[in-house]
Parts: structure tokens; C-alpha cells; sequence
């Protein structure tokens, strides 16, 4: 056993897990599900019906203070001082290099900000904001292992949730959230997620979490909700096209390598690393990160080389089999400038064999409305 | 899933069939329920001369690549096509349709130091 295995964490609801046969994992510091009953039947139900997912390892942290807003503004790369009350809204953390420090979710609802930031950097940004909060005139308070998150994701989350909360949350609009009951738990209920599909995530406390995710899923079992693993969670984001911490972007790779410039407000005043990140995109002669399609049966996997012709142009940064692209495989890859366009015709290296595969937009899905 | 009694096991999770001078190779249960659900599986050419216990392909679930080793050696004289085109055959029927594919044996007693049925049973309830 190793000491990352013998010193996990367990989230509330890991009984819940172990009792539904879960294979866990440790993850982010937490022994965590992978998968209930396999990858691909719960990235189905997520698609077609909907899942349920314990992300009760991720970091939520409570900021107050009348001065949280212009601080944040200070030390992320999109704006927090414009969110509205009940909004909520992605950001990134940067460094004097751009670099990301965590991508994250700053949510609003009334009289707090919860930041909730990925488990595996959740002690690195505790650290930072502490840093950065003395004589700031804003006080950090961890709910780290301590509440609970539940998502709920897929196109029939509206309907298996509403009969159970005070919340409209049919009328919640995407990327806002409201407080409310679940199951008669306090909760705060937002319509975020990281599937591509429709869905809420519910923050609660920890004891409160095992009743609503027993009871959720036992009102919905007709319904085909089933609890869904950080397998399927990965393989939904990633055909969504959503980054993964530590994949699209990292302390080295930067929000305007990541395409994520809906998240880059050049146009505030201020903000670390906006320097580089300015001069970067002016220049436009960064590496960046492409969608990939592979042409055969063959899965492109992390850390395997990309070339154009025979120049090695990047590599290979997350990979999985796509069941809502006819199960191609596909991937995203960090690549010079000349590869990046779509439709460019490339070849990735699997254990020593080239393999044909394309260049293609992000994301590779996107839900019919 | 009970394990056939009339094939051999090795300890790295692969079967093998034996009839004459033919030997027929898959993963097994065990092995592919450890795996998950398995979207590759990269297998040796035919006409190509596999070694007792070497590594001769791959095989990829969601998560993870793994390697297929031969539990015994020869000519390989057939592949399972099926495979390419539905691997997860393998989660299905992996003593079945799922198997891998065959060799012409390299000399007799080859299945020396592989497990009987009861033997690999013992070995994954560990």
C-alpha cells in the first residue's frame, strides 16, 4: 500500500460508495469512486438520462469581506467585482507567467463568496489565498473535507430534483445559483457542472449529505439515475471540451494556450500575470491547445508525441474513447501554431507506430437544445 | 463467472485453450473485470513467432493500457478480427467470443507451470 492510499481521506459519503460497490481510487488526496458499475453505461446515463456524482473532494472555501471582490479581481484572470448576486462564474488563478495556479468556480450567493477550486491543488490555493489575504480586508474560511457537494447531471436533472427543493431550480438560469432545501438539508443549489449536460451541483453539509444522496437516488432509480464515477466524469469533460487541471492547463500552460479566453478579461485594469499574458497573445506564436480525432481504432493516450510530417510539433495531453462520437477516439494535445488549425492532418506515435488523426475544433460535443 | 475447467490459466491473467498443436489465447474474467470496459486491443501479427510468457500486445480499457503476454509459445496462425471492430467482446464472452488468438504450439509440455482451473480460482479470491 502506498502512503498516498493509507493517508486518503474519506468523503461523507464514502459508505455510500463502498455499499454500492464503487472501485475507488485515491484522487486529489481522497479515496474516491472511479466507477459503480462501468465507465461507459454511466457517461450513458449522464447523456441520456442522468447520474449522480460525489464531489465532495473538491475545495470549497467561504471568502467575506466587502473587499473580496476588487482582491479576487487582483489574483484571477477573469471578473469576479461584475458577477451579480446568485451568479456564478469560471475563473482562473494565475501567476506572473500567466501560468495557471487553479481553475476554478467563484459562486455568489447572498451575503458570502464560496470559491470552489480542484481537489489536488485545494491545500497549494489555500496557501495562496492566505498569502494574499492579510491586511486584505477579507477572511478565508476552509470547508474543505468537511461539507459535502453533490452533482446531479444529465437532461432529466430538472425533473428528478424539483420535487425535492424549495428552489425553482427549472427557472435557475445556467451559471447562477439560489439557497434553498434539499430533502429539508440547507443547501446551495447551482446549474453548473462539468459534463456538458444540464445538471446542478448541490453544496451541503457534510452530515447532511448521505440523506440526500440515498434519497435521490431512490426516488430516481425508475428514472434510470444511477451514481456515476470520476471515469465517466472525465470522458463527459472531455468531450465537452472542457479542461482538466493538470491536462489543458497548468502552472506552464496558460488560459490563452488553453482557448480559454472567455475567462481572460484583458480589459481590467490589473491582474497578475496580465503582462505576459497580453504580450503572449499579441505575439500568437504560442503553442496551444487543439481538439484530436483519431482516424483508426487506436487511443491516443497522455504524453504520446504529435508531428506534422516528420517534425514533432507537441504532444498529447488528455485522451479517451468518445461513445457520443460514435466511439472515435479523441484527445486534446498541446501544439505549435502550424498544427493548430482544423482539419490539419497529423500523426500521433503509439508505441512506436504512427497513427493518422486530425485536428478539429473544441468541443467535440455539444448538447442539442 | 466460473472458470472453464478445460483450459489453463496464467498468473498474468491470460487462458489457453490447447487441441493437438493448436493453442487458443484470451484474457480472463477476472482480467476483464479488473480492466473495465476495454475500447482496444492491439494483437500480434500473424505468421509472427510468439516466446513463452512475451509481451505480444495490448490491451485498452477507458483508463488504462495493459499488456498481453503469451501464457505459451509459437506461430501465431490466427487473430480474432471480431475484436476490432466490437473489443468489448472481451467484457462479454472473454471466455468466448472474446478469445484473442491462436498459435501453432512450439513443441509439447508447454503448459507446464500454468494453473488448473481451481489454482487460478485460489490465486484472485487472494
Amino acid at each position: 500500500m502506498t502512503t498516498q492510499e493509507r493517508m486518503a481521506k474519506r468523503t461523507p459519503l464514502h459508505e455510500q460508495h463502498v455499499r454500492l460497490g464503487a472501485r475507488m481510487i485515491p484522487f486529489g488526496g481522497f479515496d474516491m469512486p472511479v466507477q459503480y458499475s462501468s465507465i461507459l453505461k454511466e457517461h450513458e446515463a449522464v447523456r441520456r438520462r442522468a447520474g449522480l456524482f460525489d464531489l465532495s473532494h473538491m475545495g470549497q472555501f467561504i471568502l467575506t469581506g466587502e473587499n473580496v471582490p476588487a482582491w479576487a479581481d487582483e489574483l484571477t484572470s477573469n471578473a469576479v467585482g461584475t458577477m451579480k448576486l446568485g451568479q456564478a462564474r469560471y475563473n482562473i488563478f494565475t501567476n506572473e507567467r500567466g501560468g495557471a495556479l487553479d481553475d476554478v468556480i467563484f459562486y455568489r450567493p447572498a451575503d458570502r463568496w464560496l470559491l470552489v477550486v480542484n481537489a489536488s491543488n485545494a491545500d497549494k490555493m489555500w496557501t495562496h489565498l492566505n498569502a494574499h489575504a492579510a491586511n486584505a480586508g477579507v477572511t478565508l474560511t476552509s470547508l474543505h473535507g468537511r461539507n459535502a457537494l453533490i452533482a446531479i447531471q444529465g437532461p432529466k436533472s430538472v425533473q428528478m430534483l424539483s420535487p425535492h427543493t424549495g428552489v425553482d431550480v427549472d427557472s435557475l438560469k445556467y451559471y447562477f445559483c439560489a439557497e434553498g432545501h434539499v430533502y429539508g438539508k440547507r443547501a446551495v443549489i447551482a446549474r453548473t457542472g462539468y459534463t456538458g449536460e444540464d445538471g446542478f451541483e448541490i453544496f451541503l453539509d457534510g452530515a447532511d449529505a448521505a440523506h440526500v444522496w440515498d434519497q435521490l437516488l431512490a426516488d430516481n432509480e425508475g428514472g434510470g439515475l444511477i451514481p456515476a464515477g470520476l471515469g465517466a466524469r472525465d470522458v463527459l469533460r472531455l468531450e465537452a471540451g472542457m479542461p482538466l487541471y493538470g491536462h489543458e492547463l497548468t502552472e506552464e500552460i496558460t488560459p490563452v494556450q488553453a482557448g480559454l479566453m472567455f475567462a481572460v478579461k484583458l480589459s481590467k485594469p490589473s491582474f497578475v500575470g496580465k503582462p505576459a499574458l497580453e504580450a503572449q497573445k499579441a505575439a500568437d506564436d504560442y503553442a496551444r491547445i487543439v481538439g484530436i480525432v483519431m482516424d483508426g481504432r487506436a487511443p491516443a493516450r497522455e504524453g504520446y508525441s504529435v508531428f506534422l510530417g516528420d517534425r514533432r510539433v507537441g504532444e498529447i495531453r488528455s485522451g479517451s474513447i468518445a461513445p457520443s462520437l460514435q466511439n472515435k477516439h479523441i484527445a486534446t494535445a498541446l501544439v505549435e501554431k502550424e498544427a493548430a488549425a482544423p482539419g490539419t492532418p497529423v500523426v500521433v506515435h503509439i508505441r512506436g507506430t504512427a497513427y493518422g488523426a486530425q485536428v478539429v475544433p473544441l468541443p467535440f460535443y455539444k448538447r442539442s437544445q | 463467472m466460473a472458470q472453464p475447467a478445460d483450459v489453463r490459466y496464467s498468473k498474468e491473467h491470460e487462458w489457453v485453450k490447447v487441441d493437438g498443436d493448436t493453442a487458443t489465447i484470451g484474457i480472463t474474467d477476472y482480467a476483464q473485470n479488473s480492466l473495465g470496459d476495454i475500447v482496444y486491443v492491439e494483437l500480434p501479427k500473424v505468421g509472427s513467432q510468439v516466446e513463452k510468457s512475451a509481451s505480444v500486445g495490448v490491451v485498452e480499457s477507458v483508463k488504462a493500457v495493459s499488456d498481453l503476454f503469451t501464457p505459451v509459445g509459437g506461430q501465431v496462425i490466427e487473430v480474432n478480427a471480431e475484436l476490432d471492430g466490437d473489443p468489448a467482446l472481451v467484457n462479454r464472452e472473454p471466455f468466448g467470443s472474446g478469445w484473442m488468438f491462436k498459435l501453432k504450439l512450439n513443441g509439447t509440455d508447454q503448459t507446464d507451470g500454468l494453473l488448473s482451473a481451481d489454482e487460478y480460482a485460489e490465486l484472485t479470491q487472494e
